[in-house]
């Protein structure tokens, strides 16, 4: 493991024929040996597509694909030696669970002897060892997707990737099975991509986050990166939930931007600064901000509760700044304070680290 | 509360239902017809083959099994019984092989055109099996079209005997069975999925291994219910052998058909059917047999369900 690009793409793009426009329109990304990268975007942003280019199966219109500097664009997809795991699992149905696990190491002559102990092996890793004479149709959906995952790993690609892996799981399984594919990537080593439409996954799972949108990449970065830093409006809305206020930049105030914004006054957020007198969109994450009742005299930021809805772990709120200001969502976890009815005047706070610019596309 | 336990619907057991008036009257006309024009023949088959015929086309009316001796023992008959089962066997092999690659294809294209492409192919359906028959004498006779165009080539002096041979009904009988083959491998194929071919690719397999270790043994199925009917329909195939084999092919269907017609020999005629009747029988079991093997492989052994 270490710093060294593994993967590359470079200017990667694909029109499929008689599509109106381009599914993906020129990605740039680099994954380092041994890591993970998760590719996170709404449904029809091209994930999919993205994932089947690097694994060969659909032929892209422009860019390249490196492995370890070697252009990998013209190389057929049974010799590109990346691992799949496809979101339908795509097991061979007239196979049993050992075989469909031996098979890639059939298609590489490996002898039997070996074949016999290495799927074995794998088998153990997904914890299938005790189902391995099973037919795919006898399998739960957890683990038909351990199966799939044992076949991929088992002849020891140089890329895994994964398709929505976990998408058609219950909540516990999931969670069980990003525990064990963060387990079992870390014990194997590969380098890993990974897609996802969910973004706690995402962020969970992942050492970075490429987060995509309309077939291009919108930013790229750590988790934190991506979840506290977010380049774009996007980036902010679709990973976690956010409340973006649109104000006016009132020039810088020591490291930060003052914004004046409708409700709240001037308020100093972090992030790239924004000329004086120029539009400036301010990001605050509803779980970054207390709420108390207000006192009636007290200065600071004050609204009304609109709604509140209890959610077991938190409860979410709607307030209105001011009078006639903006709607901020709120979230507080519930039994540690006071609660809130619809109507109660409160008083809104957050650390001075909570509220950031967030460029607009331009 | 002990009330309200008595008078709890649930626990009432449900009395298992027959199939109620209304059921039995929508099924009616179906049984009344099914009677009329297969059962009763049937029966009257069977009951003709257990006769004995005499001189000029009369029939002792008897039970017994001489007939069934008398056709059996005959050399002529089980030739005739042996070219039917050729012929099957030859049609089903060359059908099955010609109507595969155009199944897998129409199965796996996901062009717009696939509607109209699977419609093409089962067009010839709209043209009676006879003109189509009367079509490959043209092409296959001695002043057919092959033989015409071959001579005039200088390929061959003589011409090819195509027709009033096995040879010219096995060409025939492929081509008119070929749609209810692709029909029936098309709706077979249904476990095909191009992703599994994507899988075994992206483990290594180059696209013939992929062919045979996937696409082959999940088409299977289908190849087996298309190679079920297309045995089946040349078995009982009449026009085809009649008319190209000119003669020179027996087989029961047309052996069947001398026999009531020209012959007049009934209690013969009927036994011949039971024999065909029988025939089916065994085809249809190994199909059974064949199906559950294949099934297994699918789905693993009875007992390890659950
Ligand atoms: N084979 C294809 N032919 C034509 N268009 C396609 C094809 N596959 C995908 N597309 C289109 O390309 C775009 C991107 O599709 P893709 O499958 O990559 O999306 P995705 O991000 O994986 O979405 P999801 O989260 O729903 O799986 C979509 O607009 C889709 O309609
Ligand atoms: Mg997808």
């Amino acid at each position: 493991m270490g710093d060294t690009p593994h993967l590359v793409l470079s200017g990667l793009a694909k029109t499929y024929p008689g599509a109106d426009g381009a599914a993906v329109r020129g990605i740039d990304l680099t994954v380092e040996r041994g890591r993970i990268l998760a590719v996170l975007g709404p449904s029809g942003c091209g994930k999919s597509t993205t994932l089947r280019l690097i694994a060969g199966l659909v032929a892209p219109t422009a860019g390249r694909i490196e492995v370890d500097g070697r252009d990998l664009t013209d190389v057929p997809v049974h010799r590109r030696d990346m691992g799949v795991v496809f979101q339908s699992y795509a097991l061979f149905p007239h196979l049993d669970v050992a075989r469909n696990v031996a098979f890639g190491l059939e298609m590489r002559a490996v002898g039997k002897a070996e074949v016999k102990r290495r799927v074995g092996e794998a088998l153990e890793l997904v914890r299938l060892g005790h189902l391995a004479g099973r037919r795919i149709a006898q399998l739960s959906g957890g683990q038909q997707q351990r199966v799939a995952l044992a076949r991929a790993l088992v002849v020891e690609p140089s890329v895994l990737l994964l398709d929505e892996p976990l998408s058609n799981l219950d909540a516990r399984l999931r969670s069980t099975m990003q525990d064990e594919i963060g387990r079992i990537q870390r014990e194997t080593g590969i380098t890993t991509v990974f897609v996802t439409h969910d973004q706690q996954e995402a962020l969970s799972m992942a050492d970075s986050v490429a987060v995509m949108n309309e077939g291009r990449i919108e930013q790229t970065g750590t988790p934190q990166d991506i979840y506290e830093r977010p380049a774009r409006p996007f980036v902010a809305r679709f990973v976690g939930r956010a409340n973006m206020v649109e104000g006016t930049s009132r020039g810088r105030d020591g490291e930060r931007t003052l914004v004046e914004l409708p409700g709240l006054g001037k308020v100093p957020a972090a992030g790239d600064p924004v000329e004086t007198g120029r539009p400036a969109t301010v990001m605050l994450r509803p779980h970054r901000i207390a709420l108390a009742a207000a006192a009636p005299e007290s200065g600071g930021a004050r609204g009304t509760v609109l709604s509140a809805a209890y959610a077991g772990e938190t409860v979410a709120y709607r307030v209105r700044l001011g009078d006639d200001g903006p709607v901020l969502d709120v979230e507080r976890p519930t039994g540690s304070e006071a609660s809130h009815g619809p109507g109660a005047e409160v008083a809104l706070s957050w650390d001075p680290e909570a509220p950031r610019l967030v460029a607009d596309p331009s | 509360m002990t009330a309200e336990a008595v008078a709890a619907p649930a626990v009432r057991p449900v009395r298992p239902r027959g199939p109620g008036r209304h059921a039995l009257a929508l099924l009616a006309p179906g049984i009344v017809a099914l009677l009329l024009t297969y059962a009763m023949p049937l029966v009257w088959v069977l009951r003709m083959s257990l006769n004995e015929s005499g001189e000029g086309g009369l029939i002792r009316q008897t039970v017994s099994f001489a007939t069934f001796a008398e056709v059996l023992s005959s050399a002529h008959w089980w030739n005739v019984i042996g070219q039917t089962v050729e012929l099957g066997v030859l049609v089903t092999v060359c059908t099955l092989v010609v109507s595969y690659p155009l199944a897998l294809f129409l199965a796996r294209t996901t062009s717009r055109w696939r509607g109209l492409l699977v419609a093409l192919a089962v067009t010839p359906l709209l043209i009676s099996s006879v003109a189509r028959t009367f079509g490959w004498m043209a092409i296959l006779g001695n002043q057919g079209l092959v033989n015409k165009t071959l001579g005039e080539l200088g390929i061959i002096s003589e011409p090819l005997q195509l027709a009033n041979n096995l040879t010219g009904v096995v060409i025939a009988s492929t081509e008119i069975y070929m749609p209810f083959a692709i029909l029936a491998m098309i709706s077979g194929f249904g476990r095909l999925d191009p992703e599994l071919e994507h899988a075994a690719a992206s483990l290594g397999a180059p696209r013939r291994t992929v062919f045979r270790r996937v696409v082959l043994p999940l088409t299977l199925p289908g190849v087996l219910t298309a190679a079920l009917m297309v045995f089946v329909l040349s078995l009982s195939g009449y026009v085809t052998p009649r008319l190209i084999g000119g003669g020179r092919v027996f087989v029961l269907a047309t052996e069947i058909y001398d026999q009531a017609t020209t012959a007049l020999d009934w209690p013969v005629a009927a036994v011949l059917s039971v024999l065909l009747l029988a025939l089916f029988g065994v085809v249809i079991a190994v199909y059974l047999r064949a199906q559950k093997v294949l099934e297994a492989r699918f789905t693993g052994p009875q007992g390890a369900r659950s």
